[in-house]
């Protein structure tokens, strides 16, 4: 992740890498690099940039905000919200610095779209969304710390779901009713979950629907937004692997009967998007934030901790998922 | 620039069978005969008038009652003689009169779903584009589709529109154009089936550019020569209707056009939704007609095919029938 940033800050060409800190012993690139994370500031940086792990996370960030340093983060937030309340003290003693979290699928050209057609008011009122963001588990599931509780804080919820729901949140607001099934289906030994399905709904009544899923096998991401007026389904999500698909929007509007009722099938636009121009839209909002002041739309530390405090309120709404993972602990 | 790609159930077969017939095509072809033995009309030779290559460069397209050549540089195909535009105004009139375009259709099924499928068009490249267009012009196709106005009362929603049919009072050129803009100052302005009517649209694409603000819209709907239809069947095509089809772009000639005039392009697609259904229709009719590959493949194609090439045509911008979304 760190390679894509700095790539993202060249492109920009409002950065100025200083110097990089990392354990890989291949690391290619024209800067200084060191492995002991506090001698990143022998070199006196005015932004740090965090791609570490999520148990890492909130001391990287806090360290970092203590030290006058603005901060781009990456997602989770840390492994709970607890580790977000954690950061948002710290960044409110620091009023003058940024504090942004890598949550870049909003800055996907196809969820702007979506976005953009909601708000002009030319879908109608929004009913439900559907979502689903799946892959297969990968090599080394077993030994990856993002499947590691205490490193990751969970399993695909938290680390790829999480995606998702950030979306609903943009969509949605808040939810007030949450129910889930959360499961172990293939990697039944390793203590965090593999699937996710969860049922939301806000006080408007816009119900969500999630899957999130490390059995997708086929690499799958599919939101669909139903309105009153119509509805649009974004299917694959550019991203830096290419393994997701292009990015194709299809959206239609209903035509209505003499009675007003819908016809079935309505005639639907694809748009198809096939450069990434999220990481390019990401990096420069956060660098208007910091050279200009501009507020930061996406990535805040309140959205952070309401979507991670959406992400504990799934796992605690299945009453047998705590059980199934002591099972796990006192088995091992 | 989006490529948007318009997708909708494949219309029957006897939708095309019936969609021109022969009298419509016989009373254009005799009125264009007319024009041309016409004394009072000027002719006007001209080059592509896309990009403007040369006619000598073109190649050969019809022979039939007047030259028509395909451009070998953008793929346009055009007359290589147009009249001028106040003749060719008022013959059109007098046509519409004689022989409405709508007589043919069924009467209760006066082309809604197309009324629907621009309506719904400007929406959503309004909301995506975040342009507000409270104000829409219809140049023309009021005259060519007289349900047209009463359509968008009933489906068009918190927009004004107006509508500029065609002139019968004699006037030359776009001036009522060029007044009407000047008034009413749209937010954007239709051209529905007009750029391939026309004698010279660069000219008309130049009045509309010129009377709007910059930032406004304008949507052109026309006849597209890199549709399949046209590359397989020429001048044999249905669609081929020499005096309604004085200029059929290429997506590169008409891009290369516009973005000359000063216009950004937003958006271009080839919604036409025919192609597919109008080869099969000629290869199942015409048993003796051969053209390797797709004489077979049309006479064999179940409606599943026929729809999945429609898609492919259209997502490569090969249809018979384009749209773009042009900013002042
Ligand atoms: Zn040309």
């Amino acid at each position: 992740m760190g390679q894509i940033r700095h790539e993202a800050m060249n492109r920009h060409g409002g950065f100025d890498v200083v110097c990089a800190c990392d354990t890989h012993a291949n690391f290619d690139a024209d800067i200084p690099l060191v492995t002991d994370p506090t001698r990143v500031y022998d070199y006196d940086p005015d932004v740090v940039f965090c791609c570490v792990p999520n148990r890492m996370i909130p001391d990287v960030v806090c360290d970092a905000l203590e030290r006058g340093k603005h901060v781009f983060s990456e997602k989770p937030p840390g492994r709970n919200s607890d580790d977000v309340r954690r950061m948002q003290a710290v960044e409110a003693r620091h009023p003058d610095l940024v504090l942004k979290f890598g949550f870049n699928h909003r800055f996907h050209d196809a969820i702007e779209d979506a976005k953009r057609m909601l708000d002009a008011g030319t879908m109608g009122d929004l009913y439900f969304m559907r979502g689903v963001y799946g892959k297969a588990g990968g090599a080394n599931y077993a030994q990856n710390w993002r499947n590691d509780p205490s490193q990751s804080g969970g399993g695909i919820l938290i680390d790829q779901g999480i995606h998702m729901l950030d979306l609903f949140l943009m969509f949605a607001d808040h939810f007030s009713d949450v129910q889930s099934v959360v499961q172990r289906k293939f990697w039944t030994d390793v203590p965090v979950e593999d699937n996710a399905f969860a049922l939301m709904k806000n006080d408007a009544g816009v119900v969500a629907s999630l899957h999130s899923s490390a059995t997708q096998w086929q690499h799958k991401f599919t939101l669909e937004l139903y309105a009153r007026g119509g509805f649009i389904s974004v299917n694959g999500i550019l991203s830096a692997s290419g393994t997701y698909g292009t990015e194709v929007l299809n959206v239609a509007l209903n035509r209505l009967d003499q009675d007003g009722n819908p016809i079935p099938n309505p005639e639907s636009q694809e748009v198809r998007y096939t450069e990434d121009h999220s990481w390019d839209k990401e990096i420069a909002e956060f660098h208007a934030a910091i050279a200009e002041g501009q507020p930061v739309r996406c990535g805040t530390s309140q959205q952070a901790l309401d979507v991670m405090t959406l992400v504990e309120r799934i796992y605690a709404a299945d009453a047998d998922w705590p059980g199934q993972i002591a099972a796990t602990a006192t088995a091992g | 620039m989006q490529t948007p790609v318009f997708i909708d159930d494949l219309p029957d077969i006897s939708t095309v069978a019936s969609r021109k017939s022969d009298h419509y095509r016989q009373t254009r072809n005799r009125a264009l005969a007319e024009m041309l033995l016409d004394d009072a009309v000027s002719w006007h030779e001209r080059a592509c008038p896309a990009c403007g290559q040369s006619r000598d460069l073109s190649r050969n397209f019809s022979q039939a009652l007047m030259p028509f050549q395909r451009c070998s540089a953008c793929n346009t195909i055009y007359a290589a003689r147009v009249p001028d535009q106040s003749h060719l105004d008022g013959q059109r009139l007098r046509l519409l009169d004689e022989l409405p375009p709508e007589t043919a259709d069924k009467p209760k099924r006066p082309r809604e779903f197309e009324y629907i499928s621009i309506l719904n068009w400007i929406r959503l490249t309004e909301a995506r584009s975040g342009h507000s267009l409270g104000k829409v012009l219809d140049y023309r196709f009021s005259s060519q589709a007289p349900s047209w106005p009463d359509a968008v009362t009933r489906l068009g929603t918190h927009r004004d529109w107006s509508f500029l049919p065609l002139a019968a009072d004699g006037e030359t050129g776009f001036d009522d154009l060029r007044d009407r803009l000047q008034a009413e100052t749209p937010d954007a302005v239709l051209l529905y089936g007009e750029m391939d009517r026309v004698a010279d649209p660069a000219a008309l694409l130049r009045v509309v550019r010129a009377n709007l603000p910059r930032g406004s819209l304008v949507f052109i709907a026309t006849s597209c020569a890199d549709g399949l239809e046209y590359e397989i069947l020429g001048a044999d095509s249905p669609s081929f209707v020499p005096l309604d089809r004085l200029n059929i772009f290429s997506v590169e000639g008409f891009s290369q056009m516009v973005r000359e005039l000063g216009y950004t392009a937003l958006e271009v697609s080839t919604p036409g939704r025919l192609d597919a259904v109008i080869l099969q229709h000629y290869f199942t009719e015409i048993e003796n007609a051969d053209v390797p590959f797709w004489s077979g493949f049309f006479r064999s194609a179940n409606k599943d095919r026929l729809r999945d090439l429609q898609i492919l045509l259209q997502r490569s911008l090969r249809s018979g029938v384009m749209r773009f979304v042009l900013e002042t």
